[in-house]
């Protein structure tokens, strides 16, 4: 009996070595300031009928902290074209890195820990690319934002679930610094609670699998009948984020949207 | 009643972006005031002038051509990919009867130009094979393939939304973009089969009689 116990404790041992091990192994791919996502599945909130209910994901690296105004700054620097006189309104609107003090100054109303917004989402993937990097596709942010902080998937923690609701439902005040919270499960800061982030596909929003008019779909997504069709009626903070990415156009710069970027593992 | 809570919760998101979306909406005005160039432009593109994106695209013929190459007279793009059974044929024809109903004149000094979302099936062989099924005039029609970060950008500057199901058709939002000369928006058609006749008066306007 007492052999068997041993046994069963080796083997339990056993395990948490390889788990940790297999851990370590993505870990070593994984560059500085980021970490790893294992891979998971996605569950889009709204699927045509002929589409999967989910689809894997595969394991990336995700930035464990927005990009900040600091961070945008060394880019700017870097690659003047992107500076906020010099920025050609293709790429960005009137309103790109409003907050800053100048060209190459942040000023009190952008500090440099904060994260950067005002930012359109070709200057984020342009910042992406200059680091080696790119946005993180919808599903791979949904995979790593759906995290709680003691497990892959949050939405069986219910103080969890409630601090997201109240942050969804609370108007955007002075930002604070990235990095103040807690992390979630995966070691991620910021996720929620900051800004809202530009993804790769953010205009992947909007279109169901139904290639008609797109008030046909506006009607389908936005009458209250859009919403049957929903995976999760329950789930409001991405209906929220569905909601704002199909409100998006690729120049706008918005005073509470950031980013962070991804890599491939 | 379910439904509810998820109505408000999407209102509170539109007035949130309301100011945002109206500000979107001026920027277009603006855009589709700032045309009017005539003619072949040399220099450095304008600052709204798509023709800026660096990314290279492949021609039905094999040529790889910059979006700068399309420069010099007005052009009516659309997406699409040639395996589309529903919206895209409804779009070239769209497109082709803007074609006709310009005059010879008219029609010599405008191009009309489709970008694949499909690169994987549209390979430049593929886009021939579309070009000759259409009819689609050669000099004037251009047909284009890219990688897809390069398509995504596209569509991003063009404001089309677009999705792979799972059975590799692409749903998307069918808007059918009028160029000037200097590759600047000044024009969006949105929807399938409407009135074309806006469109052909923009066209006639930036070319002349």
């Amino acid at each position: 009996m007492k052999s068997n116990r041993i046994r069963f404790l080796l083997l339990l041992a056993t395990c948490w070595v390889c788990v940790s091990a297999a851990g370590a192994c993505a870990a070593s791919n994984v560059p500085p300031g980021m970490v790893a996502i294992t891979g998971g599945v996605f569950r889009p909130l709204f699927v045509s009928p002929t589409d999967p209910k989910q689809f894997p994901v595969p394991s990336f690296c995700l930035d464990a902290l927005p990009v900040t105004n600091g961070d945008f700054l060394e880019f700017v620097r870097a690659n003047p074209d992107w500076q906020r006189s010099r920025v050609k309104r293709l790429f960005a609107d009137e309103w790109y890195l409003k907050n800053w003090a100048g060209d190459v100054a942040l000023g009190t109303n952008a500090p440099p820990a904060a994260p950067v917004t005002f930012v359109s989402w070709f200057a984020a993937r342009a910042y992406a690319l200059w680091k080696g990097k790119r946005l993180p596709t919808t599903a791979e942010w949904e995979l790593a934002a759906a995290a709680g902080t003691t497990g892959p998937d949050g939405k069986q923690d219910t103080e969890f679930q409630r601090q997201l609701q109240s942050w969804y439902s609370s108007p955007s005040g002075k930002l604070g610094n990235v990095g103040a919270g807690h992390p979630n499960y995966w070691g991620v800061y910021d996720l929620h609670g900051l800004v809202w982030e530009w993804v790769a596909d953010f205009s992947t929003a909007m279109v169901t699998g139904d290639a008609r008019a797109d008030s046909e779909l506006d009607r389908r997504l936005f009458c209250g009948s859009g919403a049957v069709g929903a995976r999760d009626l329950t789930d409001y903070a991405a209906f929220m984020r569905y909601g704002f990415r199909s409100s998006l156009k690729a120049d706008y710069c918005i005073h509470n949207l950031g980013f962070r970027c991804a890599k491939d593992l | 009643m379910k439904a509810y809570p998820t109505l408000s919760v999407i209102s509170v998101v539109l007035a949130l972006s309301w100011p945002r979306l109206h500000a979107g909406e001026l920027t277009l005005t603006n855009r589709q005031h700032s045309c009017c160039s005539k003619g072949e432009s040399a220099g450095a593109f304008t600052d709204k002038s798509l023709y800026q994106v660096g990314s290279r695209w492949t021609t039905d013929a094999g040529k790889e051509i910059k979006l700068g190459a399309l420069r010099g007279r007005p052009q009516v793009v659309a997406m699409f990919f040639a395996n589309c059974q529903y919206a895209c044929p409804l779009i070239v024809n769209d497109m082709q009867q803007m074609e006709a109903a310009l005059t010879a004149a008219q029609r010599a000094r405008v191009g009309f130009t489709l970008v694949s979302f499909d690169p994987k099936r549209d390979t430049a062989e593929a886009l021939a094979e579309y070009r000759k099924v259409r009819n689609l005039a050669a000099g004037r029609w251009t047909l284009l393939r890219g990688e897809p970060d390069d398509v995504q950008e596209l569509a991003a500057l063009l404001g089309v939304r677009y999705k792979q199901d799972a059975r590799g058709q692409f749903a998307h939002s069918n808007v059918i973009t009028v160029l000037n000369a200097d590759g600047e928006i000044v024009r969006q058609q949105i929807g399938l089969s409407q009135d074309i006749q806006e469109t052909v008066r923009v066209l006639a306007r930036l070319v002349g009689d």
